[in-house]
């Protein structure tokens, strides 16, 4: 079991001999079940940490945004982050250090493993509870939750409430940290990759591109998917309304022929664009995080698209996006023995 | 006027409703949103609150303003695309959002009446259901002066009394659809409405979340714009568009033309919900942005519907649906917002 009090020590000492300017932790939200990400500074304040099943959110999206606004700013704080990383929370991290977007002396990765089980999914927790809403959710030490509604207390396997990405899972453990709570586990039960993707391909194309069009009708482009991703840290995106790369030299001309790519109007087809073309840019990229669909509003089962990417890059090249910081990434790496039947 | 439907001859309402369109909530998709109905349907209204508002039935995400052609060497031509829906009617509209209407109505109508809003919310009539109780850890309707069964907004507010609704017509409108139904319908006796009072009563006491000095809010954000409270709230925003997009009285739109094809050119100029959390709503062409960051964005969130919209229509531009906190994917609570803000 990771000791959280352990957990509060190792951050307050952090902070306390000045190795870090801040620890980006999970506290008590006050929203509803799931913890919130919090950003720490004070070591008195790492009290407030906490660690369980509502843990949900990969704070690796904070090194990025840090890394942006000390980019943008003139007094640039550039002294090193700590962060709470699980397992898929850690492969990010590592991705973000393979593609170079931070160094590694500029992050302090406190893992925390999940051991046997993970982060839990709410709204499969809501429809198990029919409606009664649970206050707090805690990992019980083996393979369940221990759920608490009113002053009541039950234990539900965690099987049956966890998220689908914990469920699919390879790597519960972080694999690149600087210090480790928790057992480490190798393997488990749960593990059962690709499942989603795999029964989502078992249906016809017509069928798979009409449920893919009923999706993006839906899609409302709130774009919470896009700024939840800690891998979409481009500075303008392709479905950006407006050019943010524009400098003082920029000319007017350049502005005004700026290519609008995607139509900011939310139907299905400007949506599959939008859609696609994050799906294609995280290839051998997606950590698997699910924090895509977690987040969305409408439910759209987003992972299936990233999966899908994950289970190529697996299949034919033996690829884990940040399974390994040492190697170079995906696209940017050519073996003599990768495939190449797709080449005509 | 105030009648008693047995939930057997709601069809039978319905069924009387030749000519208008019905929606009613329906849960596909894992969520829970409008669906057009067939009459002859019974609905259940056993829905907790739709993830999207009824603010789309009068301000669709997309609304066509008018359409552009040119031929090369010709003038162009303008046609207009002014909507003329049928007559709608919603069924199971909470009062939360039924409040909203009135307010959205306001902005629409203060110094230019929007003819594109109007031709839709003329023929509008919401159906609202009373909430026996929250359906959100989240609502707060009765600190913003609404309640479970607040009429404000709808032209009918149903109360569910077990095997059969009572059903009072609040407007003309509402009435008008009861009068076209009356078969349907059996007189209230005072045994109904004294149990009507009891529901609603018993809807009330459920504890709720609290406003503290809702009174002084709009003064405190005014002396606070400078604060660095903001900048701490929305330290872990991640600048997605879910709070507003899913509000019930946001109302921020875009403008934009739509090419259709480039020769001849012919297009579209079209309004789409727009957002004051992206980066690019208030971005200016020389690539200064005067709300620079996310503590600048939530603050212009908060103070347009506490502070801004009161000096402007009198009243706050919130209802407590609860669905930016519940929704929101860090947490950001906008109760707790409220609460920081007036704190001294």
């Amino acid at each position: 079991m990771v000791s959280i009090e352990e957990l509060r020590a190792c951050a307050a000492k952090l902070l306390d001999e000045g190795k870090v300017k801040a620890v980006i932790g999970y506290r008590r939200g006050s929203a509803g079940l799931l913890a919130e990400p919090c950003v720490i500074d004070q070591p008195a304040d790492t009290e407030s940490l906490i660690w369980d099943p509502g843990c949900v959110h990969n704070l690796a999206l904070y090194l990025v945004k840090d890394k942006k606004a000390q980019a943008a700013s003139k007094t640039p704080d550039k002294r090193p982050l700590a962060v709470v990383a699980k397992g898929c929370d850690s492969r990010a991290v590592a991705v973000l250090l393979q593609e170079n977007f931070f160094k590694r002396e500029d992050v302090v990765v406190i893992g925390v493993s999940c051991e046997g089980t993970g982060v839990v999914d709410a709204r499969k927790l809501a429809a198990k509870l029919k409606g009664r809403t649970a206050s707090q959710v805690e990992f019980d030490g083996a393979d369940g939750f221990k759920v608490t509604i009113g002053n009541t207390e039950s234990r539900v396997p965690a099987s049956e409430i966890l998220a689908d990405r914990c469920l699919e899972c390879r790597a519960p453990s972080p694999v690149l940290n600087d210090v480790l709570f928790g057992t480490a586990v190798e393997q488990r039960e749960l593990a059962m990759p690709f499942t989603a993707v795999k029964a989502a391909e078992a249906a016809s194309e017509e069928e798979r591109w009409a449920s893919w069009e009923h999706h993006f009708d839906r899609c409302l482009r709130c774009f919470a998917c896009r700024s939840v991703c800690p891998m979409c840290y481009c500075p303008e995106c392709v479905v950006d309304s407006t050019s943010f790369v524009i400098t003082a030299e920029t000319s007017a001309e350049d502005k005004a022929n700026r290519v609008r790519w995607c139509e900011r109007s939310a139907g299905s087809g400007e949506s599959a664009l939008y859609h696609l073309t994050r799906a294609m840019h995280l290839a051998g990229r997606c950590v698997d995080c699910g924090e895509c669909e977690r987040v969305c509003p409408v439910n759209i089962p987003l992972r299936l698209l990233n999966t899908k990417l994950e289970m190529e890059a697996f299949e034919m090249f033996e690829y884990q996006a940040g399974r390994d910081v040492s190697q170079a990434s995906l696209l940017s790496s050519f073996r003599d023995e990768d495939p190449n039947s797709f080449v005509r | 006027m105030e009648k008693i439907l047995c939930k057997e001859s709601f069809a039978g309402w319905l069924a009387a409703l030749k000519g208008y369109d019905l929606y009613a909530p329906a849960f596909a998709d894992a969520v829970w949103n409008h669906a057009r109905i067939e009459a002859g349907t019974t609905p259940e209204l056993d829905h907790t609150n739709t993830v999207r508002s009824v603010k789309e039935f009068a301000f669709p995400q997309r609304e066509v303003f008018f359409r552009f052609e040119q031929t090369k060497g010709g003038a162009p031509t303008l046609t207009a695309t002014v909507p003329d829906p049928a007559p709608t009617v919603i069924f199971g509209v909470r009062p939360c959002d039924g409040r909203a209407m009135p307010r959205n109505d306001k902005v629409f109508a203060a110094e230019f009446k929007d003819p594109y809003y109007w031709a839709r919310r003329d023929k509008l009539t919401l159906v609202g259901l009373a909430c026996a109780e929250p359906h959100s850890p989240n609502c707060f309707c009765q600190a913003l002066g609404g309640a479970p069964d607040a009429e404000e907004g709808l032209d009918i507010l149903m109360t569910d009394l077990g095997d059969r609704y009572h059903v009072k017509g609040v407007t003309g409108r509402g009435i008008e659809i009861m009068v076209r139904g009356s078969d349907a319908f059996d007189e209230a006796r005072a045994a109904d409405k004294k149990q009507v009072q009891e529901r609603h009563a018993a809807a009330r006491a459920v504890g709720q979340r609290g406003v503290n000095d809702l009174g002084k809010i709009a003064e405190a954000i005014r002396q606070r714009f400078d604060d660095a409270l903001w900048q701490d709230m929305a330290r872990t925003c991640i600048g997605c568009g879910i709070c507003t997009f899913l509000c019930p009285t946001c109302h921020c739109f875009d403008i934009n033309d739509e090419v259709i094809c480039q020769s001849p050119c012919s297009g579209e100029r079209v309004r789409t919900w727009d957002n004051c959390q992206f980066a690019d709503f208030t971005m200016h062409t020389s690539g200064h942005n005067p709300r620079h960051d996310l503590g600048a964005r939530l603050r212009q969130r908060i103070s347009h519907k506490f502070l801004y919209f009161v000096d402007n229509h009198g009243t706050q531009q919130c209802t407590g649906c609860g669905r930016c906190i519940s929704e929101c994917p860090v947490g950001i609570d906008i109760v707790r917002v409220l609460d920081t803000v007036s704190q001294p």
